[in-house]
């Protein structure tokens, strides 16, 4: 079975990383689309740093939003281990990804042991924008009462909402908030949780207005479920290493974060790249379409990606090989052991080896 | 390989040996001088000073808040201005690879993290793995967690606690045990707003001092090194330095470190009823020899304050600035408080400051004051060029005291006292005293045997600059700063106990987390390699 390609001619492994480092080494503005664990991000970040490239995740948008309720406002957390223990009134806002439903189920069939141990209620907020069929069955299933208004987007809702329980009246009130109220009369710890898919960014400025007046007298809390566990993770990574989120670049060493200037896919569309490294680890994906920039693709497949110059097959940390990732259920790092060991490469291990063929074949930091 | 540092002044006050003398290296540790050989390197410090290499014993440089501090506040890395280097990374405003870089161009050689929340364990040795050049460590937060406390609502053994802090310890690879604010952010989730050293955390019905006595008493018996390190209740309040002197007069015979004291400094008094207690607590602490404390010195600008005190940290959301926080309600030991904050030279910042400064001159015994600004909390660790100067030199304090307000530095004592730190002095503080701290014999001093942790400096008569840039360091004898700039680049380790787990804990432990989580024990632990680097830890023994 082939791992490496040029073009669409099954290579070598070093043939292949020979022929991917003579092309980033002549490229003037390298870009980097990362879909990786901790430790592919590590070397993936500084590689870029060496040629002077950009990066961004495979999840560039979505994550940009989640980044910009921090940069831009901040707000109240808490995290799912705590809200577990300790909240027996939850609300589901907006759209939950479907990767957390079974934790959240798996929270309804507990009762908390910490704080007023009531039995859990479960609420969902949202705008009258639709939700995906998976979340309106997870909201079925959990017998959340919906917190919506008409014609109201989610920031819109929360207004209302905020407005409401602060006594004032309003024009088109919710439904269900008198039962909301009174479940925030037996709560002493309601937890509102979230992910960057709810609703955008204002609406979770909203959410955290909310949660900032719930705390003047009593408690309230948030969880943030990231809209993907391994592009948060990235985020997380990037942060210690440069400084900053992604969506930064490096000029003369020095990173600099601008969530217009950086985005890859715009870089690419706008020729301002001239050559894209596409990283995917989560198995048979494509790069979204591009502009005609070579493309080095370092991929979880079994066949050469299309169009791209260098393929090279790569593994998943947790599956081929351990690794390290983001995840919600702990709201950390946790280390992953292979649960399918294969000879797939990792990606740092790739990365470390580009940098080597480079000119000067200095090792990488990381 | 064998190194000769020849014609300097040696600053070593652990070894009595002369002033004038030579320091040998031979293959990373320091030796006497050999007989008949000749080195391999030779370095010309005339006209320099040399210390062993410096140590930072609380200083926030990686982990969960520090990160959640770096993505609240990307325009913030003004405060680490990057200077020109050619190091990866080293450019990196505020990142971990730019702190390895700054500490090292100052001459220090070994920095501890005092926080590090036991369930987030993997994501902050994940950060100081990524911190170069220097040696790390790190202290684990215990106290407000539901396990702890319910040992000691429940009245059980004090054996039991024992094994589970060593458990804690151990699996979190700390250096030792900290505690913040003992059941305040318990208590805090309980809508609890205030919360002082005899209250009590509801449901569990113990107080703040019943924890602190019982973390103290067991980290004493497990024959951890490093005293419990205290962050007390009240932090920042006027009125603070009542609960600083009551946690001061309960030691009771048992070593304790007090962190940050500057913070607990202040009094009632004056037409601000914000007043400087200083002089009170420097006497309390120079009465009570089982108390080391470490300052937080405040230095003026822009910072942010980091801290798992989560319910001080809410309270001081309105005066965040720029105008934006997160506040983290954590599981039991974790979460805390990201709130940004400038210092300005008014009132208040300029009482803080000098409360800083008179508890650095009015406490005696340079072996148990510790050299920090609380990083990033009272400033930025790049301020300490500027602090080694205003300790060194009243005329220095004088001038910087004409800039402040007059009001507030005339309820402080620190114009009338005139004391200078010598360079012993600041040599026993930031080196040998942090080493016998921490239970690390193998630095601190220059004698043989001691790794070459070695920091040379310019002598000269601007003492920021002198600090700033070492005109060389050498890092367990790799010559790895030469005048002010990082010229090689290498990786330490993070220093580490390892306490044996007791089984029946581990057993505990297991039916623990997968009865109140839901999820197995290995979602909380994880092995050595998932760091990732060559042998990232190494052992610090246990005193017997
Ligand atoms: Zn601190």
């Amino acid at each position: 079975m082939s791992v490496a390609w040029v073009g669409s001619q099954p290579v070598s492994l070093m043939d292949a990383i020979q022929n991917a480092a003579k092309l980033l080494a002549s490229s003037r503005c390298p870009v980097f689309t990362l879909d990786t664990d901790v430790h592919g991000t590590r070397s993936a970040i500084a590689l870029a740093e060496r040629l002077g490239g950009a990066y961004d995740h495979g999840l560039g948008e979505t994550l940009a939003n989640e980044v910009s309720l921090f940069t831009n406002h901040g707000g109240m957390f808490t995290t799912p281990g705590e809200a577990r223990r300790r909240s027996s009134l939850i609300v589901l806002v907006g759209e939950i990804p479907a990767s957390h439903h079974e934790m959240l189920e798996s929270w309804a069939a507990s009762r908390p042991d910490l704080g007023d141990r009531n039995k859990r209620l479960w609420f969902h907020a949202s705008g009258s924008g639709t939700v995906s069929a998976d979340t309106s069955k997870l909201v079925r299933k959990l017998k959340a009462v919906s917190l919506g208004g008409d014609g109201l987007s989610l920031e819109g809702a929360l207004a209302v909402l905020r407005a409401e329980l602060h006594g004032r009246h309003v024009a088109s009130p919710l439904v269900n908030v008198a039962q909301f109220r009174q479940a925030l009369n037996k709560s002493q710890f309601p937890v509102f949780v979230f992910s960057g898919t709810s609703g955008e960014a204002a609406g979770l400025v909203m959410l955290q207005g909310l949660i900032a007046d719930l705390n003047k007298n009593g408690r309230a809390s948030s969880v943030f479920l990231p809209a993907d566990d391994d592009a948060w993770g990235t985020a997380l990574t990037s942060l210690w290493m440069t400084g900053f989120p992604p969506r930064t670049g490096f000029s003369n060493s020095l990173p600099s974060y601008d969530p217009v200037r950086w985005d890859v896919q715009r870089m690419i569309r706008e020729k301002e790249a001239d050559l894209h490294v596409w990283m995917s680890t989560r198995g048979d994906e494509t790069p979204p379409a591009r502009g005609r920039i070579a493309l080095i693709s370092l991929s979880k497949n079994e066949t050469p990606t299309a169009g791209a110059a260098v393929t090279i097959s790569v593994g998943k940390a947790g599956v081929d090989h351990d690794g390290v990732t983001y995840s919600s259920r702990v709201g950390t790092f946790r280390a992953v052991a292979a649960s399918a060991p294969s000879q797939l490469p990792s990606i740092s291990s790739i990365v470390q080896q580009l940098a080597e063929a480079l000119p000067g074949r200095r090792a990488l930091p990381c | 390989m064998l190194i000769r540092l020849v014609g300097g002044e040696v600053i070593d006050p652990v070894n009595n040996g002369p002033r004038q003398r030579d320091v040998w290296i031979k293959d990373g540790v320091l030796i006497d001088p050999p007989m008949g050989e000749t080195a391999d390197q030779t370095h010309d410090v005339s006209g320099c000073i040399v210390m062993a290499g410096a140590i930072d014993i609380h200083s926030h440089i990686g982990g969960g808040n520090v990160n959640t501090a770096r993505l609240l506040l990307p325009e913030h890395h003004a405060a680490h201005q990057p200077r020109p280097a050619h190091t990866p990374l080293s450019n990196a405003g505020w990142s971990t690879f730019q702190t390895g870089t700054l500490y090292a161009q100052m001459g220090f050689t070994t920095v501890v993290e005092p926080a590090m929340a036991p369930y987030t364990a993997l994501h902050t040795h994940l950060e100081l793995a990524d911190i170069p050049i220097i040696d790390k460590a790190t202290l684990a937060i215990l106290g407000n967690d539901d396990f702890t406390l319910s040992l000691l609502r429940n009245g059980k053994s004090s054996a039991m606690l024992d094994d589970y802090i060593a458990w804690v310890v151990g699996s979190t690879r700390a250096l030792g045990v900290k505690v913040i604010n003992a059941g305040a952010a318990a208590a805090f989730k309980e809508n609890v707003r205030s919360f002082s050293f005899d209250d009590v955390v509801p449901e569990y019905g113990v107080s703040s001092r019943k924890i602190v006595k019982s973390l103290q008493a067991s980290v004493t018996r497990l024959g951890i090194p490093h005293p419990l390190h205290v962050h007390a209740n009240n932090l920042g309040i006027a009125g603070s330095a009542d609960t600083a002197a009551d946690t001061i007069a309960a030691t009771e015979g048992v070593p304790l470190h007090l962190a940050h004291l500057q913070f607990y400094g202040y009094g009632t008094e004056g037409k601000r009823k914000f007043s400087s207690e200083a002089a009170r607590l420097a006497e309390l602490i120079n009465a009570n020899p089982d108390v080391t404390i470490d300052i937080g010195q405040v230095m003026f600008g822009q910072t942010v304050t980091i801290s798992s005190d989560v319910m001080r940290q809410f309270t001081a959301i309105g005066n965040a600035s720029p105008k934006k926080s997160v506040i983290l309600d954590g599981d039991g030991n974790g979460g805390g408080g990201i709130v940004p904050y400038r210092y300005k030279q008014d009132y208040y910042g300029s009482l803080q400051w000098a409360v800083g400064l008179e508890l650095f001159l009015l406490i005696t015994d340079p072996w148990r004051v510790f050299f920090t600004t609380d990083h990033p909390n009272g400033a930025p660790f790049t301020a300490y060029p500027e602090l080694f100067e205003l300790l060194m030199s009243s005329g220095a304090r004088d001038a910087k005291s004409t800039e402040l307000n007059a009001t507030a530095l005339e309820l402080t004592t620190l114009a009338s006292v005139r004391r200078e730190y010598t360079l012993e002095e600041i040599a026993i503080m930031t080196r040998a005293a942090p080493a016998r701290l921490l239970g690390l014999k193998d630095r601190g001093h220059l004698g043989p045997g001691a790794i070459a942790d070695v920091a040379v400096y310019r002598k000269g008569k601007d003492i920021a600059r002198m600090f700033r840039e070492a005109a060389l360091v050498f890092k367990n004898g790799d010559l790895v700063v030469k005048n002010g700039k990082v010229t090689h680049y290498r990786w330490g380790k993070t220093l580490r106990l390892n306490p044996p787990p007791d089984k029946a804990m581990i057993k505990r432990m297991r039916d623990y987390h997968e009865e109140r989580y839901g999820l197995s024990l290995d979602w909380f632990t994880f092995p050595d390699s998932a760091i990732q680097r060559d042998a990232p830890f190494a052992e610090v023994s246990c005193n017997s």
